[in-house]
């Protein structure tokens, strides 16, 4: 500890060097950080949800199989399930939007009890109930599109024939992480203005979502729902949330495997240019080095003072890279740019293993180096002037 | 002007110290072109699936083909409007066309898919340019067989020639594969419309009408007929205008893409930033013999921000050829409406030279700031560098 | 010595030159008024700090005066801007520092082409000149090495070549034997004194050698900022009494 004042004399002798070492590191942290976050959240959020115990029923051919909506009282009487609701995607479109977000027609009677990370106003609630074009907005959503209560939501009907037009009882809450884009609406208010140009889509409850009463019968109720469909005209598969939430992103294909490539290819550049400047550095102190040595400082201490700078430097991007990125989106709401990614934020785990990637950067590519420089042969390092 | 043989050897002189440099940027390039090259990818695909005088005719408010109904008899009466194109056997190029979801399990076993299965007219043939059957037969009318691109076969199980697949309990058997210049029918499975209007239970109404027009005035006068015919409730859109909606709702993809480039292109400004000042601090004295022998300040700055220029510019060669190296990589992702598009990474001449536009601006910026310090350094003190 | 400056290629007018250390002005040159004929072969010297490099560094335009004029081969350096004075050291001066810079990276041949880059000559002719000025210091074999291959004194002498390349009408040596050991020394003062006598260049070199001194046809004592004409062997006595 004695050589701290040293190694940080040393950090600070070349601002300029060690500014812009610390900057690309950090720069480039901040991106990996930010990419990593959009993987360990989405894990996060998938384990999170096990502890509701929900399970997903949906058509054996996926999600665009139907699932008549007579399962869903079936299914709430089987043994063990406490709340089953309709969870039908409308899909409508809004004003000029191009991209949809979350719409659902649902059961207000339970869908509270079946998402019970969401807080809702309990005279919201009622308000809701009580009306059957009402609607309940996530947070986000509301302030993202400036919806207050009584504000009227038209949605044009893209994959159902039907234009539907809402009005927003509610605005429900949750914590970080959870999704605060959706829109919950009444699944009999969609599935009647089907019914009333004679749809042939309705009466669909797109999936079913329900609770079970312990995580120990989940595996068995899911077998149980199977087996109830399974000779009907819609067979369904059950699955748990996390399962469901699964299937949903490999549906979106190799993301997370290509977000992990180019933060190789990052990590990769990043020991270069931290290499480059320990070399750098080194090129240029070889004289004091070689003074050092002559004075009668062991090549360990000499090794040691380098592998310390260059740990500096790369701890010091770190902290700024990682550290900002979980700065920036505490301050930022992102969703107003890209719907959809209101549940967004970097978790500290992934900010400090990021500081914790930077400083590994900053000591492997201080290795060479620093044993050149432990290695410096004090007759030749006195004796050079450039 | 100083000639340039001065800076490559210069650069030569301090081989570890460029090669770092060189690779770090080239993993940069190479991490942006890959991230360019997915998007690219995707949009290539919606773009080479555009003829400029095709229409789509969809239900009004829907934006994809799987959540669209147009009656047989809406269709019928289309197909004899005037402004249609026929081949020089008389066939009227347009044709209804059919579209059914399946739900298909990936080969590597990463989870299933949702695979456009499209019921075809012999005319839908005519319909693509450059559709060929490149192995096997074309499905016989009237069975329950089917044709898909080797793309999809090789990542789908059971599209085979000679395996079978299921669409709504009934099996299908692959017969042959068939290309279509690599647009996205590449990502469907196509069988006879009638066959697969009775398995899916979908007889009397089909999904989408698709047609060509004789010219684009014939184009715009077919798309406002049919628009504004209140009474079918059809709306139509030419081919280019359905890709493009459809290339906007992977937006997200083209984000992230944008993103990690413009993040990553940032970190290695100040790595290249960081190694051209040690460049110019370390060659001072050389500088100001060049100033003393009669070099302008101009030729100083070029000659530097050519030496930064330089060294970026193989490192984006490096990472062009790193990403030509990678080959052909297909991949699929959800493209809009919830169904997988196949489609292959563009490294295409237009992604590769985004890519190695970025490491000019990555030179230039880069290499501005310390070329004004050695512009601005006083001759007087730098000779007397050591 | 003439009063009349259109003869002389060098001539300092009223030249006061002072620096700024720590907000206190330390005076360089005081008031000094120089005139070097052409053809002249002048060496300068004088205690460290006397002004010896800063009067170099006035004659090359490098630095400004603070007050006075700097007129050389009829050209009022004041008069001229930046990039003027970029484009006038090439066309009529020649330098040749204590420590040779050479460009490590370029070869001799290609060292001595590098001021001929600023000139409208084509590839061959720039290659012909050089080719000349390495004959003239008698390095035509070693056209191809670079300054790492050579010995300090052939360093030197291609920089001396580098100098003659443009046809300079006045030549600044700092210090060129410096660095040197007595042969090398030796070589490059004839070399200097050759080309004084034979090709007529004005030469003004600063030294510290007073062997290097007496090759001169004329010496310049800088003490405090002004000349004190000074008696080769006077001095030459006088320093190795300081020594003894």
């Amino acid at each position: 500890m004695k050589y701290l004042p040293l190694i940080l004399r040393n950090v600070t002798r070349n601002k300029i060097r060690s500014i812009f070492t610390g900057s690309s590191i950090a720069v480039s942290l901040f991106l990996v950080v930010m990419l990593y976050s959009f993987l360990s959240v989405q894990d996060a959020n998938n384990e999170a949800s096990k502890v509701h115990n929900r399970i997903i029923a949906m058509n054996v051919q996926g999600l665009t199989g139907d699932v008549p909506i007579a399962y869903v009282d079936r299914i709430r009487k089987i043994e063990g399930v406490r709340y089953a609701v309709p969870y039908s995607w409308y899909g409508g479109m809004y004003k000029d939007d191009k991209i949809t977000f979350g719409q659902f027609g649902t059961d207000a009677n339970s869908i509270m009890n079946v998402l019970e990370e969401y807080k809702l106003a309990p005279e919201q609630l009622a308000a809701w109930k009580a009306d059957k074009t009402g609607c309940v907005v996530g947070s986000i959503l509301a302030r993202n599109k400036g919806w207050k209560l009584g504000d009227k939501v038209p949605l044009k009907g893209d994959i159902y024939p039907v234009n539907l037009e809402f009005t927003v009882r509610g605005i429900y809450e949750g914590s970080s992480s959870t999704d605060r884009e959706m829109l919950w609406f009444h699944f009999s208010y969609l599935d009647d203005s089907l019914k009333e140009i004679n749809a042939p889509t309705a009466g669909n409850a797109g999936i079913v979502m329900l609770n079970a009463e312990s995580a120990d019968i989940m595996p068995d109720l899911m077998k149980k729902i199977d087996s109830t469909f399974a000779s009907s005209d819609a067979p369904v598969r059950a699955m748990t949330e996390k399962q469901f939430q699964q299937s949903f992103m490999e549906m979106m294909g190799n993301v997370r495997g290509f977000i992990r490539y180019t933060s190789i290819a990052v990590v990769v550049a990043l020991l270069c240019v931290a290499a480059n400047t320990m070399a750098m550095a080194l090129r240029e102190r070889t004289r004091e080095i070689a003074l050092f040595k002559a004075i009668g400082f062991p090549q360990s201490t000499i090794l040691g003072l380098f592998l310390s700078e260059a740990v500096a430097i790369g701890l010091l991007g770190g902290v700024f890279g990682a550290l900002g990125a979980k700065l920036l989106f505490e301050v930022v709401d992102f969703s107003k740019w890209v719907p959809g990614l209101g549940w967004l934020y970097v978790p500290w785990s992934t900010a400090l293993a990021g500081v914790a990637l930077a400083t590994a950067i900053g000591l492997v590519s201080g290795i060479y180096p620093a044993w050149r420089a432990a290695n410096v042969s004090v007759v030749e390092g006195l004796r050079k002037i450039v | 002007m100083i000639p340039i043989k001065y800076n490559l050897r210069s650069l030569m002189a301090r081989k570890i110290g460029s090669l770092m440099t060189i690779f770090g940027t080239g993993m940069v390039v190479w991490a942006s072109i890959f991230a360019f090259g997915l998007y690219g990818g995707l949009e290539k695909t919606f773009n080479t699936s555009v003829s400029p005088l095709d229409v789509l005719i969809l239900r009004q408010g829907s934006t994809s083909e799987t959540a669209s109904a147009v009656t047989e008899a809406a269709a019928r009466e289309i197909m004899t409007f005037p402004g249609i194109a026929t081949d020089d056997q008389g066939n009227v190029l347009a044709a209804p066309e059919l579209v059914v979801i399946s739900y298909i399990s990936k080969r590597d076993g990463s989870g299933n898919a949702n695979i456009t299965v499209r019921g075809v007219l012999p005319n839908s043939r005519l319909l693509r340019d450059n559709f060929k059957i490149v192995a096997g037969d074309d499905f016989r009318p009237g069975v329950r067989e089917a044709i898909v691109s080797r793309a999809l076969s090789d990542r789908f199980q059971g599209l085979r020639i000679g395996e079978e697949f299921i669409v709504q309990d009934k099996p299908f058997k692959v017969v042959g594969y068939f290309e279509s210049g690599g647009g996205t029918s590449e990502s469907e499975v196509w069988t006879d419309q009638r066959v697969l209007a009775q398995v899916a239970n979908r007889t009397g109404a089909t999904s989408s009408v698709q047609l060509r027009a004789v010219s684009k005035d014939a184009q715009q006068q077919l798309i406002d007929r049919i628009t504004a015919d209140e009474q079918v409730a059809l709306k139509a859109v030419t081919e280019e205008q359905y890709y493009s909606d459809l290339a906007e709702q992977s937006f997200f993809i083209k984000m992230i893409g944008q993103i990690i480039a413009f993040f990553l292109t940032l970190g290695a400004m100040f790595a290249v930033a960081n190694t051209m000042y040690g460049a110019i601090a370390s060659r001072a004295r050389e500088i100001g013999t060049l100033r003393a022998l009669g070099f302008g300040r101009f030729s100083i700055l070029a000659a530097f921000l050519l030496e930064s220029l330089v060294l970026c510019v193989l490192g984006a060669l490096l990472g062009c050829a790193g990403a030509l190296l990678l080959g052909e990589i297909r991949t699929g992702t959800m493209g809009g409406s919830f169904t997988e598009v196949v489609f292959s990474f563009n490294f295409g001449p237009d992604v590769l030279f985004k890519g190695a536009l970025l490491a000019v601006v990555m030179g230039l910026i880069g290499g501005f700031a310390p070329a004004l310090r050695a512009v601005r350094m006083k001759v007087v003190d730098a000779l007397r560098e050591v | 010595m003439s009063d009349n400056h259109a003869e002389s290629i060098v001539a300092l007018l009223n030249v006061s030159k002072g620096f700024m250390r720590d907000k206190l002005e330390i005076p360089v040159l005081t008031n000094t008024t120089l005139h070097i004929p052409k053809g002249d072969f002048v060496a300068v010297m004088g205690p460290s700090g006397s002004g010896k490099s800063t009067l170099l560094n006035l004659c090359a335009g490098l630095d400004r005066p603070t007050t006075g004029k700097v007129i050389v081969n009829g050209q009022d350096l004041g008069e001229l801007s930046e990039a003027r004075l970029s484009k006038w050291r090439s066309e009529n001066l020649g330098f040749i520092f204590q420590m040779y810079n050479l460009m490590p990276v370029l070869s001799a041949q290609e060292n001595v082409e590098l001021p001929l880059m600023l000139t409208p000559l084509s590839r061959a002719e720039r290659r012909k000149h050089a080719e000349a000025s390495l004959r003239i210091v008698g390095l035509s074999d070693r056209a191809d090495h670079y300054p790492r291959q050579l010995s300090g004194g052939q360093e030197q002498r291609v920089a001396i070549a580098r100098a003659l390349a443009n046809d300079p009408v006045l030549l600044l040596a700092d210090e060129p034997t410096g660095n040197l050991d007595a042969t090398s020394a030796q070589e490059v003062l004839d070399l200097l004194e050759s080309l004084n006598e034979q090709f007529g260049v004005t030469i003004i070199m600063v030294t510290h050698d007073p062997k290097a001194a007496r090759r001169a046809k004329r010496l310049l004592h800088l003490e405090k900022g002004s000349f004190v004409q000074a008696d080769i062997e006077a001095l030459e006595t006088s320093l190795r009494g300081v020594a003894r």
